[in-house]
């Protein structure tokens, strides 16, 4: 038999009074230890221009204000995920799966299960260092990544 | 087109008179195309069954194609003139992949591509109500919604003609292209005018007469390009599947049934504003297409825009009005204003001014002439921005010449987006994005509450709604 009650808007599930459960607090060690890395390479690859122009146009040229990127990149590059990464946020419910983000713009997505055309789960080999994972979630229409949860434990 | 690059190479270093080369290499071409389109032939084979539809072809790179008939989103014929001799037509099916995996039927008798629509059309009713029984032939309930005539298609062409608000647009700047193009031309071209004898006057008719001349032709490709594509232009509404023919060299069919319909688009730009049409675009689930799948409607009154409304999405969104200038929409939060004219206005024209300081010196205030500008673009833009939520369904409204409304049902939509930021929050507002299967649409700067509400509301009707979206 078809029915047709009147539908109580307060009554219906609320997005934002669930529980939130927070990214894993290895994420934003992980998302140091990349910075590191990157970091690394980029002075790494300073040095080797540096030594590059150093051997080909003596003391004409000096590059040493380079080294002044690495603080540029880094200060917000360790800040960020102190930030980011306790706003990162993300709840199953019963019918469908919210995540949550941002700093500045703050994001809540939710994706309902019926409309889910498939996952993906990957881990890179710094993701599993940290025993971390990101799950990929696609819609129809959308192209790439729909939804991108990083940092599950 | 690979296959043609040794022949090339075979005809460089061919010895003879160019006559014998040119000859060798048209019958070359013409042996090797022949030879081509034989093998692809042999090769190509294709099924139908029950309810599927299996196409294998290729000759080194074997491919097949599996497709089921009610994954397709809409069948598309063509038919040029050589094929209408024939009784043929070419056949692609859309579906929800990538363009790539589209199926597609070369030169095919027309009743099998007839009896292939007529297929698919009955798929849906078949798989709601099996008692019915699979040999029963619907009733036919054809309805001609629309004949586009010569004048209509003269009007698609003004119209649509994007290289002359190019050149429109263009205008202001011409003089500095003037500039450089001239330090080439000019002292020729000087020495001619002179050498005809035309004064400063005479100079100024020929340019005129050269512009209006270029504006001419523009106009005139734009609407030859229309009665190719629209000529005998027909748009039938039959049982729930929507049909368009037209064209005049070649005939495109494209049929998509209503259900398959992820979102109405109705456009209304500057051309038909004075005309007081609209055009129309059914778009399709499809992967960053970028719409070149949507099924279109050139040309039509706001009349046939509601009757359309109606027909795609049956009763569902019955109250909601299609009409740019419905007093039904309602207007954005006032702070989107605000926020606009700051963001794109004042901080960047500041920005500039501060930083050409010096260079400028005072004239870098003239720069802060940017933030009235600014202001008018985005009063234009808000205004023009409107929404209706309905029980089924929401009507967006946003344009900034002309105007585009974008209707939708609720059970269509796939997630669903919240997005504040900081100062939107302090203001208790929010920009809701939806994104369907065939793109997304925002609801930019509602109050935080209704967003809420109307995510809530909106999430409850997908996850609750046992209508298929696709």
């Amino acid at each position: 038999m078809f029915e047709n009650p009147e539908i109580d808007f307060d009554a219906l599930p609320n997005v934002d009074e669930v529980q939130w459960r927070s990214m894993d607090p290895k994420l934003i060690r992980y998302h140091v230890t990349g910075m590191a890395i990157t970091l690394a390479i980029v002075a790494a690859g300073i040095g080797v221009f540096q030594g590059v122009v150093g051997g080909i146009f003596g003391a004409d040229i000096s590059v040493g204000y380079l080294w002044a990127l690495l603080p540029v990149i880094a200060v917000p590059g360790f800040a960020w995920p102190f930030l980011s990464v306790p706003r990162m946020g993300y709840a199953l419910r019963e019918h469908d799966i919210l995540y949550k983000s941002g700093v500045f713009w703050r994001t809540v997505t939710a994706v309902p299960f019926n409309r889910i055309q498939h996952v993906e789960k990957s881990s890179t080999p710094l993701d599993r260092r940290f025993q971390i994972a990101s799950l990929q979630i696609f819609t129809a229409g959308g192209s790439g990544g729909d939804l991108q949860i990083h940092g599950l434990p | 087109m690979q296959s043609l690059a040794p022949l090339a190479a075979f005809l460089y270093a061919a010895e003879g008179s160019l006559m014998t080369r040119i000859v060798v290499g048209i019958s070359l071409f013409l042996a090797v195309t022949i030879i081509a389109s034989v093998v692809r032939y042999w090769f190509f084979r294709f099924r139908i069954g029950d309810d599927r539809i299996r196409i294998r072809e290729g000759v080194f790179n074997k491919k097949q194609l599996d497709i089921k008939f009610d994954r397709i989103q809409a069948i598309n014929t063509e038919q040029n003139f050589i094929y209408r001799r024939f009784g043929l037509v070419n056949v692609t099916f859309d579906t929800a992949g990538s363009a790539k995996e589209e199926g597609h039927l070369p030169a095919v008798p027309n009743e099998l591509a007839e009896s292939l629509q007529a297929r698919i059309r009955r798929e849906a009713p078949l798989r709601a109500d099996t008692a019915e029984g699979a040999d029963a032939e619907p009733p036919s309930s054809r309805r001609r919604l629309l004949t586009l005539g010569s004048s209509d298609i003269v009007r698609v062409g003004i119209a649509d003609n994007r290289a002359l608000v190019f050149l429109l647009l263009l205008g202001p700047l011409s003089e500095q292209i003037d500039e450089r193009i001239g330090d080439v031309v000019n002292d020729r071209a000087e020495a001619y005018f002179e050498s005809l004898q035309l004064g400063l006057l005479g100079g100024i008719a020929l340019l005129a007469a050269i512009v209006f001349a270029v504006v001419a032709i523009l106009v005139l490709a734009s609407i030859v390009g229309a009665f190719l594509r629209y000529h005998r232009f027909v748009l039938v509404a039959d049982e729930d599947v929507l049909r368009s023919t037209g064209g005049l060299l070649t005939r495109h069919e494209h049929s998509i049934r209503f259900n398959k319909i992820q979102s109405l688009l109705v456009r209304q730009h500057v051309m038909r504003r004075f005309m007081g049409r609209f055009e129309m675009r059914a778009r399709q689930a499809s992967s960053g297409s970028g719409g070149r799948r949507d099924f279109k409607i050139p040309l039509l009154a706001a009349d046939l825009v509601a009757t359309l409304k109606s027909e795609v999405f049956g009763d569902e969104l019955p109250d909601a009005d299609l009409d740019p200038r419905s007093a039904e929409f309602r207007a954005l939060h006032p702070q989107y204003r605000r926020s606009r004219i700051l963001l794109a206005g004042v901080l960047p024209a500041l920005l500039a001014a501060a930083t050409l300081a010096m260079p400028l010196g005072w004239f870098s205030l003239l720069l802060l002439l940017w933030i009235p500008i600014a202001a008018l673009f985005v009063t234009v833009l808000y205004r023009k921005s409107g929404y209706q939520v309905r029980p089924d369904g929401i009507v967006l409204r946003r344009g900034f010449f002309g105007y585009r409304m974008t209707a939708f049902l609720h059970r269509k939509v796939q997630r669903i987006s919240l997005t504040q930021t900081v100062a939107q929050a302090r203001r208790g507002v929010a920009t809701l994005r939806f994104y369907l299967a065939s793109g997304s649409v925002k609801l930019p700067y509602i109050d935080h509450a209704l967003a809420t509400r109307l995510r809530d509301y909106v999430l409850f009707r997908v996850e609750s709604s046992r209508k298929a979206w696709h």
